[in-house]
């Protein structure tokens, strides 16, 4: 019998993995998708071969790509993208880590506090979270981005907004400044060529400002797997889960089983209360069941497969708030075209951002041109020109919003894939219980009944809607005032990419399902420690750093309540992810 | 109703269904199929095909290359809404284009494949959307002198019996072959005239200008499309409800799945050396790495207002 089985060797999973392993726990990390472990045989830089939702080594789906994705229903025009895969969704994402804005914990007193989701709050602290951040900031690490030229575009732009530089990790006012990444700075050669015999570790280190973020960091080339410059979990907590006792006093490693689908959360009643006792998997290539024990079970598989595997499990859900309260920061996109050079696609795929506490955010992009056209053919209201849906959006962009199609797109992108900006909106949405995951009515796939995920996109809350409208007029005139000839809103239907909060934890029972430490309100020993476990957006800021602290909290909870362990965060310094000690255990084991 | 052939209502029905999805039209246009389809096929003379299974597997297998080709020609038409480019489907649309486009970058083709290969479109949906697709058609028109109107009764009943077969085997349906009906029928919602005898394009849809073509997408998208809405009442529970939210998803996962794969690598990338043989038409469109792949650029440019590290409040 395990100490810890952990569904998920995502955002968050890896963390809880790493964490337990390193206080010298039994840690089974079970991982639907696959493990790559040899990136540069099994990736390339290539965009569909990368993120094609179907077939692409980015996809949420079995690790063998000749057989089909795991189907989810969606039933309305939107996008569902995360991914399966030791890393999950960090894979191909950029390394933003803004810390969460303080008004959506509990106890926060500013002026502004009524401008938040102050129906749904954190059951804490942004202060009793410090610690964690700190932590995991420490480990990954995290970092004050770089510059290449759509920085420099981004800040023109910003400078013009009458906003000041953040120049500290709490977000306080209105402000803009270069992302805090968990990527590493570029060091010796890199960032100051494209000559490959240049770009070898160690002669370069860190970021290559390659562009290729989005479909996986393996550069430099020849660097061990920890010192990829990116530091999704699959290059940072899974390396430190997988060689625990390489760099830890009593660590003990991780037992890793990749291509293993969790089917079932078993239970026992004990003393009277449900309590969870081990997990039953499937794996994908050979379909033979599994069963393991535990004394704790974690939960990481997301928002979207959390619920359904507790669905399909048929735990307790009292108040019917199991995958409810989705929160997915009701994106938009705010494209600017210039008549120079804007490096859009080179570099670091977002280093700047603007923070706006009780509306949101805005961030740079930079895509490739087969995402770059998705973006622009993704939209809520029609075909700018052509039809809107009854969606007449107007503001400080240019026409109605909606898709670029057919001679606008191919007009766009001629224009230059390096002469436009792209302004990603990334809103402070309300936990609203109609956007949720139930089990769906079409058939079950290999592992069950699916999930379906509905969003009910143009009934969201006044407040969601009204901070939206102000993030994109805001984005179209960062665009002006750094120049653009054009700026062109898409208003997109949900794109479920952030995501947030559908197993909440809650000051109340009512409406959440987890209590403040990270455990289920009606199943003991269970623990969610993922982006779902979230109590709400955030205000708006990137989700994955304010996980990996609540992660980093709740496995410290696990360890206190249910292993007679100590706290330690705050106390101990933290290893970092590359540390000597983990590189040469990633080095000597073949990681 | 006059108990004629051409106006008994069921058959009506299916007939318009048949014309209008662009199947009779594609079983016209491939010449050697009707040239190729035992006597039988064509006999008014004969009772029920329905009583010979292996007759109708006769049948559909002369059927599916008309379809595969249907599909591919529905499909192009998508390619070049996204992308136009100097290609016949582009022309079509009325957007001729000097430079390559979606049909160049194999657009179709990509479609094709995501939605035949990696889509596991239950066969338990398909039946029902498959008789859904045909009997909410009943109280629409064609005009009377569609010419795929005066093909022989049997043929079409025929050509109907197989293709219900076809929808109702153990395999996955491909996917291309229901969104190429399902853009046909919102073709021929917006333009009737596209159901006509076909020239070099097959289907309804490669027939719409491009205005025609949004404005099907228009329908598709509609809250108050009336074939959404008919589609789901004819399902039964617990899809009911279920096929409007796929089709809306489906709607808009075409536009924006047409326009990442006609910009994209897919076209001229070689799955077994992970190479590509060429430049991406989306590549040479944006100036977008014109000496291919890359492991780094020399994008530095130093660290904002000289800031590598924020303070810890």
């Amino acid at each position: 019998m395990r100490d810890v089985i952990v569904i998920g060797a995502g955002g968050g999973g890896a963390v809880a993995a790493k964490e337990l392993a390193g206080r010298g726990l039994d840690v089974l990390v079970l991982e639907a998708g696959p493990r790559w472990g040899n990136p540069r045989q099994e990736w390339t830089h290539l965009e569909n071969d990368a993120n094609n939702p179907l077939t692409g080594f980015f996809r949420f789906g079995p690790g063998d790509r000749s057989k089909p994705w795991w189907f989810r229903e969606t039933p309305q025009n939107s996008f569902l993208w995360q991914l399966s895969g030791v890393g999950g969704t960090t894979q191909h994402y950029y390394g933003n880590c803004p810390r969460a804005y303080p008004g959506v914990f509990s106890g926060y007193d500013g002026a502004d506090a009524a401008m938040y989701d102050t129906a749904a709050l954190f059951p804490f602290s942004y202060q009793d979270l410090v610690p964690y951040y700190q932590w995991v900031e420490a480990t990954l690490p995290v970092q004050t981005a770089a510059m290449g030229t759509k920085e420099e575009v981004f800040f023109s732009g910003a400078e013009t907004l009458g906003i000041p530089v953040q120049t500290t990790k709490t977000t306080m006012h209105d402000s803009y400044r270069p992302q805090e990444n968990a990527i590493l700075q570029p060091g010796g050669t890199a960032g100051f060529t494209s000559d490959p015999s240049q770009l070898m570790y160690p002669t370069a280190t860190g970021c290559t400002f390659c562009g290729y973020c989005f479909q996986g960091c393996m550069e430099p080339i020849n660097a061990p797997r920890n010192l990829f410059a990116k530091r999704s979990t699959d290059n940072s907590y899974m390396p430190m889960a997988m060689t625990a006792d390489a760099w830890a006093a009593s660590g003990k490693a991780v037992t890793l089983v990749p291509n293993a689908f969790a089917t079932r959360i078993h239970t026992s009643v004990i003393s009277g209360s449900t309590t969870a006792t081990g997990v039953s998997w499937r794996d994908t290539n050979t379909g033979e069941v599994f069963r393991e024990d535990a004394t704790v079970v974690v939960m990481a598989g997301g928002c979207t497969e959390n619920p359904r595997l507790w669905l399909n499990s048929g735990l307790p859900n009292p108040n019917d708030w199991v995958g409810r309260g989705y929160t997915d920061h009701y994106f938009d996109w705010v494209i600017g075209l210039f008549d120079h050079n804007t490096g859009s696609s080179k570099g670091v795929g977002s280093s700047a951002r603007a923070d706006f506490p009780g509306h949101g955010g805005l961030e740079n992009v930079g895509l490739p041109p087969g995402l770059e056209a998705f973006t622009m053919g993704f939209s809520d209201s029609g075909i700018q020109g052509y039809y809107d849906n009854g969606l007449d959006l107007r503001g400080d962009w240019d026409g109605p919003a909606g898709r670029l199609y057919g001679d606008a797109l191919k007009d766009a992108l001629q224009n230059g894939l390096d002469q436009l900006l792209n302004v990603l909106v990334i809103t402070d949405d309300d936990v609203e219980s109609q956007n949720r995951v139930t089990l769906s009515a079409f058939p079950a796939d290999e592992n069950g009944p699916v999930a379906k995920v509905e969003f009910h996109q143009r009934n969201r809350s006044a407040r969601t809607k009204a901070n939206r409208e102000f993030m994109a007029n805001k984005a179209a005139q960062l665009l002006r005032g750094a120049g653009a000839a054009k700026v062109y809103r898409m208003n997109w239907p949900p794109l479920i990419l952030h995501v947030q909060s559908t197993m909440r934890m809650g000051s109340s029972e009512a409406d959440s399902v987890l209590d403040g430490t990270g455990e289920a309100r009606w199943v003991k020993q269970l623990f969610i420690a993922d982006n779902s476990a979230l109590a709400n957006g955030l205000g708006g800021p990137n989700p994955t750093l304010t996980s990996q602290a609540l992660a980093t909290r709740t496995s410290e909870n696990i360890f206190r309540t249910y292993f007679g362990g100590d706290a330690y965060v705050g106390i101990e310094t933290p290893v970092v992810s590359i540390d000597d000690r983990v590189t040469m255990a990633v080095l000597s084991r073949g990681l | 109703m006059p108990e004629s052939g051409l106006f008994r209502p069921c058959l009506f029905s299916r007939r318009a269904f048949l014309a209008r999805a662009g199947v009779l039209g594609a079983v016209v246009g491939a010449g050697g199929v009707i040239a190729a389809l035992p006597v039988w096929a064509t006999n008014t003379a004969k009772p029920s095909p329905l009583s010979g299974k292996a007759l109708i597997e006769d049948l559909v297998g002369l059927l599916r290359p008309a379809l595969d080709a249907l599909a591919h020609d529905t499909l192009s038409g998508l390619a070049a809404f996204a992308l136009p480019g100097n290609d016949q489907y582009s022309v079509a649309q009325g957007t001729l284009s000097t430079t390559a486009g979606g049909v160049q970058a194999r657009g179709a083709g990509f479609l094709t494949q995501a939605l035949d290969d990696f889509v596991p479109f239950p066969s338990e949906l398909a039946t029902p959307l498959a008789a859904a697709f045909s009997t909410a058609l009943a109280d629409l028109h064609l005009p009377l002198n569609n010419p795929t109107l005066l093909l022989p009764i049997q043929l079409v009943n025929n050509v109907d019996s197989a293709l219900s077969f076809l929808l109702q085997n153990d395999q996955t349906i491909p996917l291309s072959l229901a969104v190429a009906i399902l853009l046909n029928l919102l073709a021929t919602q917006v333009d009737p005239s596209s159901t006509l005898t076909p020239g070099p394009d097959l289907s309804p849809f490669s027939r719409l200008t491009f205005a025609q073509k949004a404005q099907a997408f228009a329908l598709l998208e509609g809250t108050e499309s009336n074939l959404v809405a008919a589609l789901d009442m004819q399902l039964p529970e617990p899809l009911r409800d279920s096929v409007s939210g796929l089709l809306k998803y489906v709607g808009g996962s075409l536009l924006e799945f047409a326009a990442f794969g006609s910009l994209g690598e897919w076209g001229v990338f070689d799955a077994a050396t992970k190479q590509l043989t060429g430049l991406p038409v989306g590549w040479q469109l944006s100036g977008y790495q014109p000496n291919g792949v890359v492991d780094g650029w020399p994008e530095f440019k130093g660290y904002y207002q000289g800031r590598q590290q924020v303070t810890d409040i």
